[in-house]
């Protein structure tokens, strides 16, 4: 009753077999990661004479994020892009990357993310998971916005029920920063903003977009409180059958991907913003520096072993 | 296909062929651990939730005697109206909808409560679980609905505003089409015809009767309204509400309560042990990127408009069938929609007609969660389910072809609003 | 053999009942947390989560041992007996082989891959989560197997269609 339409291991390409990778992303192929990854894709088949290249399942195709990362774990698919707090399920102190206003920019978090020398140790851990981080994409920055109107200082957003990610961590950050932090399925959000269950949410202006929040939570304010960082991850497999010299290649690409990723990320928040003030948005600064004020007991809560100390310490040694 | 004529479980019958293909692509462990992780996933949603809910407080209500109270009050509104009860039941999935925006909530909460009223009132089971079917999912066009949330995005941030204006008319339009097959069905049934108009006193005994009845409907659909809660939660207020209602009748005891709960309990199981296994098969079809070449293997012959927007709506009904609505709409919208765009249709309009389409998908056999729920709810046949729900399928077909060819329908609305 | 059978049934309903009693709890109070408490509950939803996917999988258990799952089986009830004992024994085979592989098997594999992984909200793992599939399969398997073998004994009686709902009555 069904074919077998394998879009995998064909025989096209040069005189040797072509390896696709499979590579899981949930959001539309237009997102800077999903453009970045189709140009490493290019590249990668260039330098290897045809020899591999990556297949993009995006739109979340696969399956949520959490589905995806157990693909990749299961060796069903080679690679994901997932949103960091997922991977502080498999390692609690991935979460002191994670922290709100612990960079000072998205330069700042690329080139501690990406530094072995910094967070080496701590992707490493992640191996007994079978999971292979390869790289941190910068994720955007996250706002609050709501309904009720501009949020400029922590009393804005006294009583106001805003949509955070489900976790501890969150709900206490919108709890300091004078809200009441709401995990709530993101399918659920925009109904809920729109009946009023939700006064708002937070996130970056590619998902308030994409989303059509700024139909119904018209004042996006940047509080900047959240950097979260993306990764791709691997099943171990896949570097392991490589050899030396793709290696390589596939090392360097990456390394020039997060580059490319993070240039097209910022355009990419530019058109974001243009598209959300024709649907009559609003966008206003915030008070950052009373925000990061209020947040910042969450960092001594939360950086409590050794392991994450020393990753926070490099982190704060870094800032320019 | 060989599987379900010898009386296998249907979601048997989906769920082998999907995990024989998955070892076409995978091998033999693999293909076991994704199976097993797609059942899961498929099953792990919150928004799945308002199923056991609403199948919960439909059985509530029929033990408690609040849904005859309501449907006592919709009979003497609808008087003569032929066959009153189907035409009731195809309003309440409609108002339902409005609300919910999910087809296999509504099903199964409007179900529950008007299948077993039917049943009494002489109605033949498989003809109300199929206008049940049928009518159910009105309500994934007429906002707020989930499902034109799920378009918004994959077409790339399409405004919600401007679609869930859009889904108004071809929504009442999808109920109507119900309407019109009920009443030929009930010309033919001359039993099914109604009442006399009722003395105005009975009127007012029965409404003032029906009150704390309707009261459910105004806590649970009111407080979703008024934002107190989100549907999903507004099913399980629904079953606190009717129980307490039903315990003040002394309709029901706390004994009856583990006879209640199972009862529900195992209806909803097998539903959602269908969608869990239904999620393996759109798991396969993704993998192996089956919709992507049978679709590029379409085009490219014609460059006629409505030929191409004929295969896209074909194709979309055919695979609609065993996808889901939320997988089909991710995957078919990148590929299509650029085509219809470039042929001059409204993205609004698109989304519409995609919904429209993946909505008689979802009740479509073989794979058809609100068939199945429907079916369920009345414990009713399949078999005689599907006979009975075909004349609906063929004019909801024909109604989905109006939609396609006149955007008016669905651009009229947001235009007005200036939302275009 | 009946005893033993009637336990299991009844140890199952009593589980379901009591899950989908949980469930229910659960989710009045994620509102009653955000409505009146002012304070939303974050792991609730989690919860109510967990417990629905345990109810629904225990729950088919049940429903295939009563023979409530849906099935088509006006072509076979046209059958004489001989056949229809050769058509329940493969449907039920083809059901124990999906149960077998998928459930069991991809089940426990899921669920030990996924045991440390930690929920951000619960004290629970994902493991712990997905072991209901390997437990569901193998009482799926139980109650497959009971049919198998009254499909074989004396008393097997085949499908047989309700009176009611007779198909020629359905033309419109
Ligand atoms: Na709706
Ligand atoms: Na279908």
């Amino acid at each position: 009753s069904c074919s077998s339409a394998s879009g995998g291991d064909g025989g096209e390409g040069g005189d040797q077999p072509q390896t696709v990778f499979r590579v899981a992303f949930n959001q539309n192929a237009e997102h800077p990661q999903a453009q970045a990854l189709t140009e490493l894709s290019a590249a990668l088949e260039e330098r290897t004479d045809g020899a591999y290249k990556l297949e993009l399942y995006t739109d979340e195709t696969l399956g949520d994020q959490a589905a995806t990362i157990e693909q990749v774990q299961a060796g069903t698919i080679d690679f994901a892009i997932v949103g960091g707090s997922l991977l502080e399920n498999f390692e609690s102190d991935m979460s002191v990357v994670n922290l709100p206003y612990l960079y000072e920019s998205a330069d700042h978090q690329m080139s501690v993310l990406n530094d072995q020398e910094i967070v080496g140790d701590l992707y490493d851990a992640l191996l007994e998971d079978s999971i292979d981080v390869m790289a941190a994409y910068h994720g955007g920055v996250r706002n609050v916005y709501s309904s009720v109107g501009p949020v400029e200082t922590p009393a804005d957003l006294a009583g106001q029920k805003i949509r955070v990610i489900g976790s501890d961590t969150n709900v206490r950050m919108m709890e300091l920063m004078g809200g009441v932090g709401t995990p709530m399925a993101q399918g659920e959000v925009y109904t809920a903003i729109q009946s009023g269950v939700l006064d708002g949410a937070e996130n970056n202006e590619l998902i308030y977009s994409s989303l059509s929040h700024d139909e119904i939570a018209g004042f996006y304010s940047r509080t900047e409180h959240l950097m979260m960082p993306d990764y791709l991850i691997a099943a171990p497999a896949v570097m392991e059958g490589m050899d030396e010299e793709t290696k390589a290649i596939f090392e360097e690409l990456l390394a020039a991907s997060v580059d490319t990723e993070l240039e097209l990320f910022n355009t990419a928040v530019e058109e974001a913003v243009a598209a959300a003030e024709e649907a009559g948005a609003q966008f206003s600064d915030a008070d950052v520096d009373a925000f990061r004020e209020a947040v910042l007991p969450l960092h001594e809560e939360r950086v409590t072993t050794e392991r994450t100390q020393a990753v926070y310490d490099a982190i704060e040694a870094a800032r320019g | 296909m060989l599987l379900l004529a010898i009386g296998a479980p249907v979601s048997i019958s989906i769920a082998l062929p999907s995990a024989l293909c998955m070892l076409l692509i995978v091998d033999f462990d693999r293909g076991a651990i994704t199976s097993a992780q797609q059942m899961l996933s498929g099953a792990n949603s919150f928004a799945l939730l308002a199923i056991p809910f609403f199948v919960l407080a439909g059985v509530i209500m029929n033990n408690g005697g609040i849904a005859e109270r309501l449907v006592n009050l919709g009979r003497v509104l609808v008087g003569r109206t032929p066959a009153p009860l189907a035409q009731t039941n195809i309003l309440a999935n409609a108002i339902f909808g409005t609300v919910s925006g999910s087809a296999v909530a509504s099903a199964a909460a409007v179900g529950s409560t008007m299948a077993p009223m039917q049943k009494k009132a002489g109605y033949d089971t498989s003809f109300s679980a199929a206008v049940n079917v049928a009518s159910a999912p009105a309500g994934m066009l007429i906002p707020p609905s989930n499902t034109l949330i799920v378009y918004s995005l994959a077409a790339g941030g399409t405004s919600v505003g401007a679609l869930f204006l859009a889904g108004y008319v071809p929504g009442i339009l999808w109920a109507l089409a119900c309407a019109i097959v009920v009443f030929v069905y009930a010309r033919r049934h001359p039993d099914l015809k109604g009442e006399p108009w009722p003395a105005f006193s009975v009127f007012l005994v029965t409404l003032w009767r029906a009150i704390p009845s309707l009261g459910l409907i105004v806590v649970a659909i009111g407080g979703i309204v008024a934002g107190f809660f989100t549907p999903t939660e507004g099913s399980a207020i629904a079953v606190i509400y009717a129980l307490v209602l039903s315990f003040l009748y002394r309709t029901i005891s706390i004994k009856d309560l583990p006879r209640i709960l199972y009862d529900a309990c195992r209806t909803s199981a097998i539903v959602i042990f269908l969608i869990a296994v239904s999620t393996i098969m759109s798991y396969v079809m993704t993998y192996a990127r089956l919709p992507q070449l049978i679709a590029e293997s379409l085009f490219g012959w014609t460059d006629s408009k409505v030929v191409v927007l004929l295969i896209m709506m074909l194709v979309l009904l055919v695979i609609g069938i065993p996808l889901d609505p939320t997988p089909a709409i991710l995957i078919f919208t990148p590929i299509f929609l650029p085509i219809a765009v470039s042929y001059g249709i409204d993205p609004v309009h698109f989304g519409i007609m995609m919904v429209f389409n993946l909505s008689i998908a979802v009740i479509s056999p073989p794979s058809a969660p609100v068939l199945f729920v429907g079916t369920q709810v009345a414990k009713a046949r399949l078999e005689t389910v599907i006979v009975r729900l075909w004349p609906f399928l063929l004019v909801l077909v024909a109604m989905l072809f109006v939609i396609v060819f006149v955007p008016q329908l669905s651009l009229w609305l947001p235009g007005l609003a200036g939302l275009l | 053999m009946t005893t033993a059978r009637a336990w299991l049934d009844g140890t199952l309903r009593a589980i379901c009942v009591a899950l989908f009693a949980v469930l229910v709890l659960l989710v009045a109070w994620q509102v009653f947390t955000r409505l009146v408490l002012g304070a939303p509950s974050a792991w609730s939803e989690e919860a109510a989560r967990y417990a629905f996917v345990w109810v629904s999988l225990i729950g088919i258990a049940i429903a295939v041992g009563e023979k409530a799952d849906v099935i088509m089986d006006f072509l076979v009830e046209r059958l004489p007996l001989a056949l229809q004992r050769v058509a329940d024994t493969i449907a039920y085979l083809a059901t124990l082989a999906f149960v077998l592989y998928v459930m069991v098997l991809g089940g426990l594999q899921q669920s030990l891959l996924a045991w440390n992984q930690k929920n951000p909200l619960l004290p629970l793992t994902q493991g712990q989560l997905y072991l209901v599939l390997p437990i569901s399969g193998a009482l799926l398997s139980i109650y497959l197997i009971i049919h198998i073998v009254g499909t074989f004994s004396r008393r097997y009686e085949g499908h047989k269609g309700t009176p009611d709902e007779d198909l020629e009555a359905a033309a419109l």
